[in-house]
């Protein structure tokens, strides 16, 4: 019998859990070192500009990685528009304390003449606390002010985030913030910053990891002890660089006969194919690892490329691959 | 361009046989913490009393160099404590440990380790008590482990003035640059510099009757800009933080520099870890670029997880023979025949990025010229999970050649 309602969704419809994902205002975008964070983040982009949503991409003290990406040469602290719908940021510390002091007193003369005095200079720039604090304030009005609740210059601001302890002492901020600045100005931002990090309608972390052991345990870690110290669960684990196909086993079987027989000829072919179907198995395994360790619907596929440089053509592939799922 | 150096003629060996201090430094993912590891087991191997300090959360080392299974699953009990790893896994070993090496292993904890620093350097009971019950010092404890490049140098520098180790080998927090390592500490001797401190200390302390009106202009207006930027009730607080440290700022200084001078000793070497793609690559060169700048020793570059291609590579010509081998193995004519096409297919795949690798290898050996280190390492396909497979790593890194524990000489 037919129904008139749709069938439910698939217990892991990734299309769903993209579009899910998208949905909010602030992407985080995290993971150790290597992972592909940058890729994601320009997927993602892609991805929402796609849907027909305006996206900046903001990285923070980092060599630009989307700008080779996007044929830019110059991405800097003011947005600028890379693509059809997406705009990017890259930032640095001394860009975003620009940003805070220029907002603070409103007069820029007085700004460039406080930033010359070397001691707030140094103090600034050496404080541990102060760049995350100073990237999260410009982060966060940045959202408030042009995101879908305030202007709605952009739907969705994606951010590229240097490494996974930057983002665990991000979190940090709010808190840090209150614990100094009781009344003023900065205690009421930090109730600000907390309440957008906390709210998991608006912010989405995402966790960026590869189909391999440490990796997959140092995202399930991570996921842990943010949700332990802030109460923040990742919104998508992306599982990145999963092995596209495979070779059946009848065929890996007849070729390890055959390369028992003749190993001059088909010794390279065994090497090639078994590389290949144990970095397919090796990304299965990780993917049904993540699933069993993480709430439903939160892990999203990326497939393996064949390549070491990924151009926009690439990440446009990726980002309808994203959709579908590989693992 | 020029031809590349034979690799086999500068062994990263001759490095692990002469420096006292290896910092392993590159972007995030290119494998600095097993790198590390496994040149801290070769130096030993070869004699040496050597010790690996890692900043990284260390999941990685500590599961190659055996911690885990010692200590369960978590982090190891003491951070910024040397804990020996050899001899007790030295069973494990191809060939038995020369007498009198070591290995050992150390994670900073950068909080812990400032928090000692601070305890040390303000030796007044009651300046302690005071620094420690501050508001801003006790918010900003917690965050310092987000730059623990200076406490790290600091870490090294006290056990190197001890003399327990010959090498010691750093792995890095990842660094899109190395400046954070390098100014690490005029970073923090300008954090708590003579100006910020005096400027600091004429606000008043909470009880003082002292205004702001006894300030230079230029100095009340600094202080209405910080009091516009973070509220005026803020100011005591900092201003008490920051007096504090008033007394030690030539210790502090004394101290900075000495580590600063640590890196650039004679027997200090840089080596640069990166992997093969363009990003890595152009990571690795800007990385190399500001070494140079800053006239850093810098000794090479350890390009791992460089993907070696099946030999001889398998081509579209031997199509039939292989498709025949394989329907005499068992499959039908045209299951045969679609194997050999789709293995061809991935066989290409992987050559492509072989070929690119090679690429990347060859100018980064270009770049390390014909003075300096450019040593590869196959990719594997597995992670290191053993000491075994550690010392096999050490061994490809060093350039493959037996280390002589004769030859131990120091530089400079």
């Amino acid at each position: 019998m037919m129904s008139q309602h749709a069938p439910p969704p698939l217990p892991d419809d990734p299309n769903r859990n993209v579009n899910a994902l998208l949905d909010r205002e602030l992407l985080l975008v995290t993971g150790k070192g290597g992972v592909g964070k940058s890729t994601v983040a320009a997927v993602l982009a892609r991805a929402a500009a796609e849907q027909g949503k305006k996206v900046l991409l903001v990285e923070f003290e980092s060599i630009s990685r989307a700008a080779p990406l996007f044929g830019s040469h110059v991405i800097g602290p003011e947005p600028r528009q890379v693509a059809p719908h997406i705009w990017a940021q890259s930032l640095s510390a001394m860009d975003s304390l620009r940003y805070f002091a220029i907002r603070q007193l409103k007069v820029p003369a007085l700004v460039h003449l406080a930033l010359r005095n070397k001691a707030v200079e140094g103090f600034f720039r050496a404080s541990p606390a102060v760049r995350p604090a100073l990237f999260l304030y410009q982060l966060w009005t940045t959202v408030e002010e042009h995101g879908p609740k305030g202007d709605h210059h952009w739907n969705l601001v994606i951010c590229d985030l240097p490494t996974s302890g930057f983002v665990a002492g991000m979190y940090a901020i709010p808190n840090m913030l209150s614990g100094v600045f009781r009344t003023g100005p900065v205690a009421t931002y930090a109730e600000g910053m907390r309440a957008l990090l906390r709210d998991p309608a608006r912010t989405g972390l995402t966790l960026v990891t590869l189909p391999e052991d440490m990796p997959v345990v140092e995202t399930l870690e991570l996921r842990a002890l943010l949700l332990e110290r802030h109460g923040v669960d990742a919104a998508a684990v992306i599982l990145n660089a999963v092995m596209p196909r495979s070779h059946d086993v009848d065929v890996l079987d007849a070729l390890d006969r055959a390369a028992d027989r003749d190993p001059g000829l088909l010794g390279p072919w065994r090497i090639t194919a078994e590389r290949i179907a144990n970095r397919r198995a090796k990304a299965l395994s990780a993917a049904r690892r993540l699933r069993e360790m993480l709430p439903p619907n939160t892990l999203i596929t990326l497939p393996w490329r064949f390549e070491r440089e990924l151009n926009l053509q690439a990440i446009d592939e990726l980002a309808l691959a994203l959709r579908k799922g590989v693992a | 361009m020029k031809t590349p150096h034979p690799i086999a003629q500068l062994p990263v060996a001759d490095v692990l046989r002469r420096a006292r201090l290896i910092v392993a430094c590159g972007s995030g993912g290119v494998g600095k913490t097993t790198t590390s590891a496994a040149l801290a087991l070769q130096a030993a191997m070869a004699g040496r009393r050597v010790l690996v300090l890692t900043i990284d959360p260390a999941q990685r080392l500590m599961q190659a160099l055996g911690l885990k299974t010692v200590l369960g699953d978590g982090p190891p009990q003491l951070p910024n404590t040397p804990l020996e790893v050899l001899p007790r896994l030295a069973s494990q070993l191809p060939k038995p440990l020369p007498p009198g090496a070591s290995l050992h292993a150390m994670m900073l904890d950068a909080s812990v380790a400032a928090e000692q620093m601070v305890e040390r350097l303000l030796g007044d009971a009651a300046n302690r008590q005071r620094v420690v019950q501050n508001r801003v010092y006790r918010a900003f404890l917690p965050t310092l482990a987000a730059s623990p490049e200076y406490f790290a140098l600091e870490l090294i520098y006290t056990l190197r003035e001890k003399g327990q180790f010959d090498l010691m080998v750093l792995d890095t927090p990842p660094m899109h640059n190395a400046i954070d390592l390098l100014h690490a500490s005029n970073t923090l001797s300008s954090f708590i510099n003579d100006r910020v401190l005096k400027w600091f200390s004429k606000i008043p302390l909470p009880g003082e009757k002292r205004g702001f009106s006894i300030l230079g202009a230029g100095n009340s207006m600094a202080m209405s800009v910080l009091g516009r930027l973070f509220g005026r009730d803020a100011l005591p607080d900092i201003a008490q933080f920051f007096g504090a440290f008033q007394d030690v700022l030539p210790k502090l200084r004394d101290r900075t520099q000495a580590t600063d001078r640590m890196l650039r000793a004679p027997d200090t070497r840089f080596l640069i870890v990166t992997a093969p793609g363009e990003t890595c690559l152009r990571e690795a060169r800007h990385l190399h670029a500001e070494l140079m700048e800053q006239a850093m020793p810098f000794a090479g570059f350890v390009v791992n997880r460089v993907l070696v291609a099946a030999q001889p590579p398998p081509d579209a010509a031997q199509i039939p023979a292989i498709a025949a081998a394989l329907e005499a193995a068992g499959l039908s004519p045209m299951r045969a025949e679609d194997a050999a096409v789709e293995v061809l297919e991935s066989a290409q795949d992987l050559q492509r990025l072989a070929d690119a690798d090679a690429q990347h290898v060859q100018s980064l050996q270009h770049l390390a010229g014909p003075d300096r280190v450019c040593a590869v390492v196959v990719q594997r396909d597995g992670d290191i999970h053993t000491i075994a497979e550690l010392a096999s790593l050490g061994a490809e890194i060093a350039g493959a050649q037996d280390l002589d524990a004769d030859r131990l000489a120091v530089l400079g």
